[in-house]
């Protein structure tokens, strides 16, 4: 049985934010109705591409966002849209709507409009929410991570605030949601209660524990603001240094995290008190006899090697890993974090698996990523509308 | 907004620490579960509820403000009520003291574990099962519980050893390598630690899933979050075009992994403001033309795709740079939005604290002072339920602070059991000499 076995989702989002929320539900068991606009979700142009080969089907970002889920394609500016929307509402137990506002009302999928259909718990996945000044502009994950998140203090005093890797802040933004709009299903299967829940991307980043919602509480108790340090590492021995195949992160900056590193070099002068002694820092030339003792130890040895030796020392170490390096570490394989979806027209490819382990409800996939308009006339036909209803749809533009 | 809460009735035993454990439930208590934090007056756990139990304002004016920024730089006798790092994931929380080391701990815990649906944690691999509460014994006490566990890097597996905080982990899971500044070695990259952030979210919602399935069916279970698994889930891009392509994604610094040109971030007129701008579309690069007053390197041809304008990305970087650097960094940010340019400033946690937006928009609350922290502003949680009062409803748990009434209420205990077990050190409102020292 899935966690969330008989949980149907009709969901209007598009992107990276509201699918991963989405997606999260449906690999948990959910089923997920996806609407897509003619032409399918934007996110169907995104690369990395399946064998480096741009398609409308072959996009990572749209195969990886969107398992387990059904396609339906409707116009939702066509005339005559409203009662297949309505039918579709009337199926859901929840509602995932991600537009920006005005065009929300102008589509009819207000939260007032919804409910009137049906008093089912809907999902608003915004930018700025429904109100104040910014409410009707734009996000990119960078902007996003720029105003919301701890940019400002990222990367070196002397140079521009960095963002994270990937689309990382919209992927955050989407397990919040997914948090939020599982809040709201547990309130209507439990206690009756439909209502709306708006999720507005800006707050999210806001409330970020990654240091943003330290940095503004820091700020408002004394009026220090976090800054972009001068350059990276810090402490005696701390940040990321060279090994023979790559890069460790490594923290050995003092008490027992120093002990252990000591330990594990195993070389007698580390043990020296005067490592212990944060004025030490201030020495370059017990600095430099540090860095010649640490890299005689790490440059002669793979990340691997290290990583072993410092889980056995219980050192805080760990290896700088590509995507490429797990994918093929076998450990990471083992435990699941890759996985395989069969594609009706592509065959098996390679899928990022699951992240998380559920022992009585496991995560799982039961179906790749939709074809566009894949499942349309099965859902069309599953909300009542007979073959001849369907072709009218079609013929008049409304579905695909 | 009388609703009830959605969590309303679920009781949540929480051993967690630092920020990935800690947000879980703090996600489960906004919801209406009820999350009773169990701590241990004579063990210190790192970066959970401050740096240090004993913190000087010098040490404090040491630290990152982040980390080191207790209300006027001065933490007084307990900076485990007032740190900056994690005061707040304590909002909504209930917290207990006792020694689940000794055996009449470990009964009071087991016996707070029958009264409980949920018991979440993220200690070193194992620390549970020498305790004596491992899977199989909790789950005598109490069958339907359900377990989340949140190990570095799983519970099984030859990596199950491994320590470390975020960092470690980020690097693990390809996050490290992927940013930092374009054509520099890793070497050069700064600590952030997103992984902490979404093993809380993957976590809370592993739990609620568990709880649906729970609910409908009377089952528990045990989850596991390995947060090393739970932060390569943050990029799929590079994931994919490693899996299918065989190609080892590096830092793209602030280029746009969606392929938007341009994307970066660019210095406004006053030092150390900066602006983001991402052109999604050509639509918006040629709002931004415009905007730029259609300059003729801008017009050309040759950039109005984005293929067309990523094989002159430095030098439109260049020119874009060149002009904000001109401009007031809040004037052009919304005179850009009104053109149909997404773009925004870069905050920082000064300006963010007073943005006009969160303000208008009810993103804070004010909590009154109490002997630990002034009266001040917090965050409300990010997700607003129109019917259940969900937000911030009681203030962050002082240490011990509940001890009356899960001892007595929860518990049953009464006066007599209560004072052996003050006096053998379990309850307690601070930390005991093991912890502070002499």
């Amino acid at each position: 049985m899935d966690a969330l076995e008989g949980l149907t989702v009709l969901d209007f989002s598009s992107h990276i934010a509201g699918p991963y929320a989405t997606k999260l539900l449906a690999d948990l068991g959910a089923r997920v109705i996806k609407v897509e606009r003619p032409g399918g979700d934007p996110s169907r142009g995104l690369g990395p591409w399946l064998g480096d080969t741009p398609g409308v089907e072959r996009s990572g970002t749209y195969q990886y966002l969107n398992t387990n889920k059904d396609s339906i394609v409707l116009d939702l500016t066509a005339p005559g849209v409203e009662p297949v929307v309505e039918r579709l509402v009337n199926m859901a137990g929840l509602v995932v709507v991600a537009f920006p506002p005005e065009t929300r009302t102008k589509l009819g999928l207000d939260y007032e409009r919804i409910r009137h259909t049906k008093d089912v718990p809907v999902l608003e996945v915004s930018n700025f929410g429904n109100s104040g000044p910014y409410r009707d502009y734009r996000l990119s994950d960078t902007v996003l991570y720029a105003m919301g998140s701890e940019m400002f203090s990222h990367g070196t005093a002397d140079r521009e605030p960095l963002k994270m890797g990937g689309t990382a802040a919209l992927i955050q933004c989407g397990a919040m949601a997914a948090i939020a709009a599982l809040g709201a299903v547990y309130g209507h299967e439990a206690h009756g209660i439909g209502q709306l829940v708006e999720v507005p991307l800006f707050d999210v980043q806001i409330n970020n524990v990654d240091r943003r919602i330290s940095a503004i509480l820091a700020y408002r108790f004394t009026g220090r603001v976090n800054g972009r340090p001068l350059s990276a590492g810090g402490g005696l021995f701390s940040g990321v240094h060279p090994c023979a195949d790559g890069y460790v992160e490594v923290t050995a900056a003092g008490g027992e995290y120093w002990k252990r590193f000591a330990e594990m070099v195993g070389d007698p002068a580390l043990q020296d008190p005067k490592w212990l002694n944060p004025a030490t820092l201030g020495d370059p030339e017990a600095r430099a006899e540090l860095d010649a003792i640490a890299y005689g130890w790490l440059l002669p040895k793979t990340r691997l090697e290290i990583w072993t030796e410092a889980r056995k020392a219980r050192a805080l170490i760990a290896p700088l890993f590509t995507a490429v390096d797990l994918y093929n570490d076998p450990v990471f394989r083992q435990r699941g974090l890759w996985t395989e979806v069969e594609h009706a027209v592509l065959g098996k490819f390679p899928m990022l698996g699951r992240p998380y382990s559920l022992e009585g409800t496991p995560w799982r996939i039961r179906t790749a990523a939709p074809m566009l308009g894949e499942h349309t006339d099965a859902i069309l036909a599953e909300a009542g509308f007979n073959a001849a209803e369907i072709a009218a749809l079609r013929t008049a533009g409304v579905a695909a | 907004m009388t609703a009830p809460l959605p969590l309303n009735g679920i009781r949540v035993v929480d051993f967690s620490i630092v920020w990935a454990g800690q947000s879980v439930t703090m996600y489960l208590a906004d919801l209406g579960a009820e999350v009773i934090k169990v701590e241990n007056p004579r063990i210190w756990n790192p970066l959970t509820r401050a740096s240090a139990a004993r913190l000087t304002p010098q040490m404090c004016l040491a630290l990152p403000p982040w980390l080191g920024g207790h209300p006027n730089n001065d933490p007084g006798p307990r900076p485990w009520n007032n740190s900056p790092a994690f005061i707040h994931i304590l909002r909504n929380k209930k917290s207990f003291t006792v020694d689940s080391r000794t055996a009449e701990g470990l009964t009071i815990v087991q016996s707070l574990v029958a009264r409980s649906d949920v018991l979440v944690e993220n200690l070193p691999v194992g620390t549970l099962d020498k305790l004596g509460l491992d899977d199989a014994t909790l789950q005598s006490v109490r069958p339907d519980l359900v377990i989340l566990h949140q190990p570095s890097f799983g519970r099984h597996g030859d990596y199950r050893d491994g320590r470390g905080y975020g960092s470690h982990m980020d690097a693990v899971a390809g996050s490290t390598i992927l940013r930092g500044y374009r054509g520099t070695a890793p070497l050069s990259n700064v600590q952030i630690v997103p992984g902490d952030f979404t093993a809380g979210l993957h976590g809370a919602v592993a739990v609620l899933a568990a709880l649906r399935h729970r609910r409908r069916t009377g089952e528990g279970q045990v989850i596991e979050v390995s947060q090393a698994d739970s932060s390569a889930c943050q990029f799929p891009q590079a994931a994919l075009d490693a899996a299918w392509n065989g190609r080892a994604s590096g830092t793209l610094g602030n280029r746009s992994v969606e392929g938007f040109v341009p994307n970066g971030v660019f210095p406004c007129r006053a030092p150390g403001d900066w602006i983001a701008i991402s052109c999604r579309t050509d639509e918006e690069w040629a709002a931004l033309v415009r905007f730029l007053g259609a300059p003729a390197w801008a017009e050309d041809g040759a950039l109005a795709t984005a293929d067309g304008r990523a094989q002159h990305e430095d030098a439109i970087e260049l020119r874009l740079a060149d002009f904000t650097a001109g401009h007031d960094q809040i004037k052009l940010f919304h005179a850009l939005q009104d053109a149909g340019v997404t773009a925004g400033p870069v905050l920082s946690a000064a300006q963010a604290a007073n943005d006009p937006h969160l303000r208008a928009t009810g993103a804070w609350t004010t909590l009154p002072a109490t002997d630990d922290y002034p009266e001040t502003e917090w965050a409300v949680p990010p997700y607003r339920f129109s019917e259940s009062p969900v937000g911030l409803r009681t203030p962050p748990c002082l240490f011990g602070e509940h001890n009356e009434y899960v001892y007595r209420e929860v518990l049953g205990l009464g006066d007599e059991e209560i004072e052996e077990l003050r006096a053998a050190g379990h309850i307690s409102d601070t930390y005991g000499l093991e912890v502070l020292g002499p």
